[in-house]
């Protein structure tokens, strides 16, 4: 759909629905995905959907609607529904209002070709040839999409954003092993094929046939990947107003303390050449640039504005589609790098593990960050700074406050992870004592 | 809408599909959150659009689209055709479906009391109050919340199926947190992350004795903070039905789905240790456990009347009497094993291709009572309602955590005990397994959110069991 249809719609909500304050987002566009497994395509599939949110505003009253029907009777349908709900509420003292129009661009335009059917199994037919020629499987997916994300408000606020994205994914299994790599572009024609393979291929074939070591505490080295997945509980159950309101963030009653060593930093920046842009929320918020922790000291949380003007704050650009129980949510999530070299970092380790990705990790206490999972797709003994041998898979169990605490050391290159619509920047990182807890049978 | 089906159909063959599907969904859903006294969010959500499923030159394409006209039938056809030709670019064999009996059928949900048609401002007021009944100084969050929806799907096939299904799906639940200002700690009702659901209509919700409940669970989460933490070693375990819910969805459900079984979802969801040369043989549990998929139940989340390739619903066992026997399927995946098709493919939309998913995954009760399975334990502990859960890629090591359990000594229940674990490998486990309680404690729990798949589809599912009892498990875990 274009840009003028799509705020034609917009246009069209917030000049009929009668009420105090109205908000109506339209997000959506072309997704396709290729996927493969067993070294040839499985799953190819395309769609073309969008989804019309609208917020009706009637003094403390807010109610909700949404439809994927664009046609006129579906809208008008959405509308009525919205408004029904606000004048069925009751009212919620603490809404403030709808966000105002903050200054900054209108218009965000993020976007390449996306590729056709054929160019895309193309791209996967290299990942899989060069598998099948080593006797390997391959199994993964190319996805690519053009999203697109307006928001118009009776306030003022009227944005619009386009952006492509394209990931490439690959995991290479042996009868023993296997190994992953990942790359997410906003270009698909920047996407490295080859590069994509060489560390696929090369951690499958370096975790062939591995050992059983016993479960304990290791020095780690974890990939981009694994930092990432590490982390992702954190950025629900800690960085927003809603997490220090409800008490259920390690931040609550820090702000200012200096928890971390000076090394750990952590921000999100929507707007960073380093991560896959988006130039404001899901309100039509300008992206803001938000330190949680900078320098190992606590700094600031991210702002819906439901909990911004709550407290007499601006919003900061994180919202989530409303309503939303999670609160504000860092969309591009940033650790910030480090001096060494991933060489560097392994070379200093006497005795210990890298880590190519972990797998089903889930908190087990909120407060303490407390996280279980799994390693998954390459994991080394690392011994007199080399990695010498493959070692089968082990359950950790560790705080991300701990390995924070603990953290030794963290790369100058940095990853682009792209995961649901949310991006991480993670670098390697080199932590000491990090605790494993079991073993499993490969 | 019978137009855009047949343009769709007729166009898939024209371009040179050998088998074509289409979906058409319509579906209408309401949410409703309260948090803390306050409602959090209310929102209906409206979504329409169709899909087509093509197999074109022997292998797969798919395309979807909102826009639900003729016209859009003929372009969504020709975009799964496309799909599908390139798809080819990379065959090894060609996708084969086993034959089935093709059905024309038309499905209605009965209800005793239509979700839609209680008002949303009693609703509200139901939920406020049930807030309010959870209210106690060091509760630091209170929530509830409720689900309905109503579905009306479409599925016809070039085979010659048309299959109208209605579906009406309730839900709700409640859950407090606790804090001492050192630690948290949370109590769900009936079950954790959104309570229970199923397909009924507003009964259930009065069914669920939400009233009954809220003060009882706003109690226990103060009082685990005041708990003994839960022990670690070996011991034995009694689980609660909701916790084994959770048991039996990773590590029966998951492991079971020929897809994964075959490498096709390698790449995200994993793979799994059920190989094929295990089916009839591997002894997967003790003789106790016998472990069904059963799309049949009445009113249970995990069942329909037909799944997204048309294949009627079935009752087929996974294990039985500890032995490993049975896969959920699709018509490709029960064709490359040589396998009858079980009904277990499905989409959660219309802009997504049906996968194999779980249906009501349950464990067969037994022939005891709570009290003799207690009394048959010298030193464990009785847990149930999940808090913590992760399991590795090929559904073997598992570790799970409750959010309450119980001390059992020589036989009688003990103390309350917090942040209890449990963890093991997953045929070790199952075999361990040598007592579970009678129909009288079986519940079925239905479970709105299981993620699979690239892209991500979120199903709804469902697990009955009743108390389960397991010897020498490895409890707690040392993190310290």
């Amino acid at each position: 759909m274009n840009k003028e249809r799509i705020l034609q719609i917009l246009n069209y909500v917030v000049k009929n629905a009668e009420a105090d304050q109205v908000e109506a987002v339209l997000m959506g566009g072309e997704t396709y995905l290729t996927g493969f497994a067993n070294n040839y395509i499985h799953r190819n599939v395309g769609e073309e959907s969008y989804e019309l949110n609208i917020r009706i505003v009637l003094g403390k009253k807010v109610g909700a609607s949404s439809t994927s029907d664009l046609s006129d009777e579906a809208i008008n349908e959405a509308i009525r529904n919205a408004i029904n709900i606000a004048k069925l509420q009751k009212d919620n003292p603490d809404f403030v209002s709808l966000p105002q129009n903050y200054p900054g661009d209108n218009e965000f335009i993020f976007v390449s070709q996306v590729p056709d059917a054929e160019t895309r199994a193309s791209m996967v037919k290299k990942l899989v040839d060069a598998s099948r020629k080593y006797g390997f499987i391959s199994s993964g997916k190319f996805e690519t999409e053009k999203f697109q994300l307006a928001v118009k408000n009776s306030l003022g606020v009227e944005r619009y954003m386009e952006r492509t994205v394209s990931t490439l994914k690959n995991i290479v299994m042996t009868d023993t092993s296997s190994g992953f790599s990942q790359e997410s572009k906003q270009d698909f024609r920047e996407i490295n094929i080859e590069s994509i393979l060489e560390e696929s291929l090369e951690v499958a074939r370096m975790a062939q046939n591995p050992i059983e070591i016993s479960p304990g505490k290791y020095e780690v080295v974890l990939s981009p990947y694994a930092v990432e997945e590490f982390l992702s509980s954190m950025k629900y159950l800690s960085l927003n107003a809603k997490n220090i309101e409800e008490g259920t963030s390690f931040m609550k009653g820090h702000f200012g303390e200096k928890l971390f060593p000076d090394h750990i930093s952590l921000y999100d920046d929507g707007l960073s050449n380093e991560t896959l842009k988006m130039g404001f929320d899901f309100e039509g918020v300008p992206k803001k640039k938000v330190y949680f922790v900078k320098e190992g000291v606590i700094l600031d949380v991210l702002y819906d504005s439901f909990y911004a003007y709550k407290e007499g704050k601006d919003p900061t650009g994180h919202s989530l589609p409303q309503p939303n129980s999670l609160g504000a949510y860092p969309m591009n999530f940033f650790v910030h790098g480090g001096t060494s070299s991933v060489e560097e970092m392994i070379s200093h380790v006497e005795r210990g593990l890298y880590v190519q990705r972990f797998w089903y990790t889930n908190p087990m206490e909120p407060t303490s960050l407390l996280i279980t999972g799994m390693t998954r797709d390459g994991l080394f003994l690392i011994e007199n700074g080399k990695i010498t041998k493959p070692v089968k898979h082990m359950r950790f169990t560790e705080s991300i406050l701990n390995a924070f605490k603990n953290c030794l050391e963290i790369s100058n290159i940095s990853k682009i992870i792209y995961e649901d619509g949310a991006v991480t920047t993670a670098p390697y990182m080199r932590i000491k004592d990090f605790k494993f807890t079991s073993v499993t049978e490969f | 809408m019978q137009e855009v089906i047949e343009r769709a159909l007729f166009t898939a063959k024209k371009l040179g599909a050998t088998y074509a599907d289409v979906r058409l969904i319509e579906r209408e859903a309401e949410d409703i959150t309260v948090s803390n006294g306050k409602v959090e969010g209310v929102k209906k959500r409206l979504t329409k659009g169709f899909g087509v499923r093509v197999i074109v030159n022997g292998a797969w394409g798919f395309f979807s689209s909102y826009n639900v006209s003729p016209e859009e039938g003929e372009y969504v056809a020709f975009n799964a055709v496309q799909i599908a030709k390139a798809s080819a670019m990379t065959k090894i064999e060609d996708a084969r479906l086993a034959q089935v009996e093709i059905y024309q059928d038309k499905v209605l949900q009965p209800v005793k009391i239509d979700p839609f048609s209680i008002p949303l401002n009693k609703k509200i007021d139901f939920m406020l109050s049930l807030d309010k009944l959870m209210e106690k100084p060091g509760i630091i969050v209170r929530s509830s919340s409720m689900h309905f929806s109503k579905e009306w799907k479409t599925f016809a096939s070039l085979e010659g199926a048309f299959i109208e299904q209605e579906r009406i799906v309730s839900g709700a639940g409640l859950q407090a947190i606790a804090t001492d200002g050192k630690e948290i700690q949370i109590r769900s009702y009936p079950a954790s992350f959104g309570g229970n659901y199923a397909r009924k209509g507003y009964e259930f919700i009065e069914e669920m004795k939400l009233e009954e409940n809220a003060e009882r669970i706003r109690d226990e989460a103060l009082l685990l903070l005041k708990a003994k933490p839960a022990p670690s070693g070996i011991m034995d375990l009694i689980i609660g039905p909701y916790q084994m819910a959770l048991q039996l969805h990773e590590s029966v459900g998951h492991p079971t789905e020929l897809d994964r079984v075959l490498g096709e979802e390698a790449s995200f969801a994993g793979t799994s240790f059920l190989t094929p040369e295990k089916l009839g043989n591997f002894q997967f549990g003790s003789k106790y456990v016998n472990i069904v998929a059963d799309a049949t139940v009445p009113d249970a989340l995990g069942g329909f009347a037909y799944d997204d390739e048309g294949v009627k619903a079935k009752k087929i066992y996974l294990v039985k009497e500890g032995l490993f026997v049975g896969y959920l399927n699709s018509r490709e995946t029960a064709f490359k094993l040589g396998l009858e098709p079980m009904g277990a493919m499905r989409a959660d939309g219309w802009n997504r291709q049906p996968i194999i998913r779980m249906t009501s995954i349950n464990l067969e009760p037994g022939n005891m009572t709570l009290e003799e399975l207690i009394a048959g334990v010298n030193e464990g502990l009785l847990i149930d309602v999940n808090r913590s859960w992760s399991i590795d890629q090929k559904r073997l090591n598992f570790q799970f955590g409750t959010e309450i359990g119980y001390e059992i000594k020589n036989g009688k229940i003990q103390d309350m005990v917090k942040n209890p674990t449990y963890s093991g490998i997953t045929y070790e486990f199952w075999r361990s397994l040598d007592g579970v309680g009678n129909e009288s404690y079986y519940k079925i729990l239905g479970v709105p959110n299981c993620g699979k798949g690239e892209p991500m589809q979120v199903m709804e599912v469902s697990h009955g069991s009743s108390y389960a009892r397991f010897r020498n498990v490895r409890v707690g875990v040392k993190h310290e």
